[in-house]
């Protein structure tokens, strides 16, 4: 294997995707709505792609496969999850689309701000989302360096593999938008889907002779791996609440919940949740890569399980070219997510930070230029964090990408429930946020396994409708606006 | 579940007013049909928690939340067929 084909390979895909992702912004006005929701105007198949590319990230291209590969069974978890993710936003995603026409919001926060009339609540929102960004997409980084590092055997850096894909990344969200975001997952969604399933598939035979096999196998030499409960990597009641948490809170990530607003109809909202599901099915090639290499390399020679996808294609002796695309593949599920989450933390920096605490409104040239700015200062934060992230830093960061299930609550009273109040709302956030955190630097114990987000989900809702009964109920007129959309 | 007119107007409410109610149904069924289905995901352990037979290439276990995720497409794809062109209007779960 040269390792210069591979590398340059790679460098042709960044290049096609840069210029696509470029290229789908131009000619466009230069204005709020056209570049965070793209005018209200996708149609269903890119839609599809745009929210199928967030979710195939990295921790499914390489974290599943890791997770196959260590954990077993626990590994379903991901398909469960990819498959549902969506559902709940059938409830979200045509309410917050029609609030969006009526009342021009362009992000999460700007949509349940104006429900309670706080501003502080945006700011909380705004905070929280963009330090589970940075965790995302320090995750994604990570995933970039190692596909950097297996292609130039180790030639290229860390800090030089994650730098390249996220300058790429950068340059089409700065100039493309939404639009760019969208239609180079277009192309980096099916380009990955492809990959996997030969991937996937050609393991299982050129290995075991078929996947039967090869879980026959696995089943014989380690009986406990294919099954969850106790003995195994992952208890039923972690299992299980890991499975609800993350269907519940997945629509409530604010890059997923604000692409309500790009859609051009609920029909294309709904038809994208109803073919959702597939997602999940081209993740069950992308688990066999893990099962595969089960029986194939020790966990202590291998060091990190995430390795395993790169580690196989090492040792298969596969053409520089193959390898090259394979790679680029892995580098696509990162970048596909990057750019979304990219794009997201700008349009919420800008507009839910920066607008409420300025006393003039922006115009609309201002407030697209302030985007681009936080566009380009978020990538360069979290490219620092990849780089240079320490351990407080490191929980800071998970306790704020365990919270924003906590922002559930606040979908459901906008919604639902015209009697919550303000003081309802920014009470049942913090309290759940906090507890979350109180977990995550183990000032709380964890009950029975169950995961955090639950927990503080239970607490959140209760304090929502406590505090909100204790208080003056809000304007009628104004309330009323939201469930009668 | 729809009462707009309890508590002054502050009530829970899941249905805009004047939603028919067969609509209301239809929404409601729905509803339940998803939550059985997020369930069962949740809890593929009490049904599937084994190994063998082994189906399709992948063992027991995994071979039920595939079984899953085909059902539920199967149902998304139902639900929303069956609310026709009507959704536009809103309303419906």
């Amino acid at each position: 294997m040269s390792w210069i084909t591979v590398v340059v390979i790679i460098f042709i895909y960044l290049f096609f995707v840069m210029f696509l992702g470029a290229w789908a912004g131009r000619g466009r006005e230069s204005s709020v709505v056209e570049y965070i929701a793209a005018s209200r105007s996708l149609g269903f198949f890119v839609m599809y792609f745009l929210m199928g590319g967030a979710i195939f990230s990295a921790f499914a291209y390489l974290g599943g496969p890791g997770w196959a590969y260590s954990k077993g069974a626990a590994s379903f978890y991901i398909l469960g999850y990819c498959a549902l993710g969506l559902v709940p936003w059938w409830l979200w995603g045509p309410r917050a689309l029609r609030a969006g026409r009526k009342y021009s919001y362009v992000t999460q926060a700007q949509l349940f701000t104006d429900r309670f009339q706080s501003k502080a609540l945006s700011v909380i929102i705004a905070i929280v989302s963009i330090l589970a960004f940075i965790q995302y997409i320090t995750l994604q980084m990570k995933g970039s360096a190692y596909v950097f590092e297996v292609a130039s055997g180790g030639r290229i850096p860390f800090w030089a593999g994650a730098l390249i894909a996220y300058v790429v990344v950068l340059i089409y969200v700065f100039y493309g938008g939404v639009r760019g975001v969208a239609w180079t997952n277009v192309f980096q969604g099916a380009f990955m889907i492809i990959i996997a399933w030969i991937l996937g598939l050609y393991f299982a035979f050129k290995l075991y002779g078929g996947p039967s096999e090869m879980f026959h196998q696995i089943a014989t030499a380690n009986p406990m791996h294919l099954l969850v409960g106790p003995g195994t990597k992952m208890s039923f009641a972690a299992y299980s609440s890991a499975l609800l948490v993350s269907v519940l809170g997945f629509a409530m990530w604010p890059h997923l919940f604000m692409k309500a607003y790009t859609a051009k109809s609920e029909r294309v909202i709904k038809q994208t949740i109803v073919l959702y599901p597939t997602f999940a099915i081209f993740v069950v090639p992308v688990l066999f890569i893990g099962f595969a290499g089960v029986m194939q390399v020790a966990p202590d020679v291998l060091g990190a399980p995430d390795r395993i996808l790169p580690w196989m294609f090492i040792h298969m002796k596969f053409p520089s070219v193959v390898v090259g695309l394979v790679l680029a593949a892995a580098l696509a599920a990162a970048m596909s997510t990057q750019d979304t989450i990219t794009h997201a933390a700008g349009a919420i920096f800008a507009q839910d930070l920066v607008e409420p605490l300025k006393k003039e409104k922006h115009t609309d040239k201002e407030a697209t230029m302030w985007i681009r700015i936080s566009v380009v200062g978020f990538g360069a934060v979290s490219y620092l964090v990849a780089v240079f992230g320490g351990q407080t830093l490191v929980s800071l960061l998970l306790g704020a990408y365990g919270s924003i299930v906590q922002l559930l609550p606040l979908a459901v009273a906008t919604f639902f429930w015209p009697r919550a109040t303000k003081a309802g709302a920014i009470c049942g956030l913090l309290v759940g946020v906090l507890y979350n955190y109180g977990i995550v630097l183990k000032f709380i114990p964890q009950f029975w396994g169950i995961h955090a987000g639950i927990q503080g989900l239970i607490i959140n809702f209760i304090v929502l409708i406590v505090v909100s009964l204790l208080t003056k109920p809000m304007d009628k007129e104004h309330v009323r606006k939201f469930v009668n959309l | 579940m729809n009462n707009n007119q309890e508590n002054g107007g502050y009530g829970i409410s899941v249905f805009k007013p004047g939603t028919p109610s067969k609509e209301k149904t239809r929404g409601i069924i729905a509803f339940i049909v998803l939550c059985v289905i997020i369930f069962v995901q949740a809890f593929y352990w009490l049904f599937a928690n084994s190994v063998e037979p082994i189906i399709w290439g992948m063992p027991f276990g995994m071979f039920f939340v595939v079984l899953f995720i085909i059902l539920e497409f199967v149902a998304l794809l139902i639900i929303y067929l069956a609310e026709g062109d009507d959704s536009t209007k809103g309303g419906t779960v």
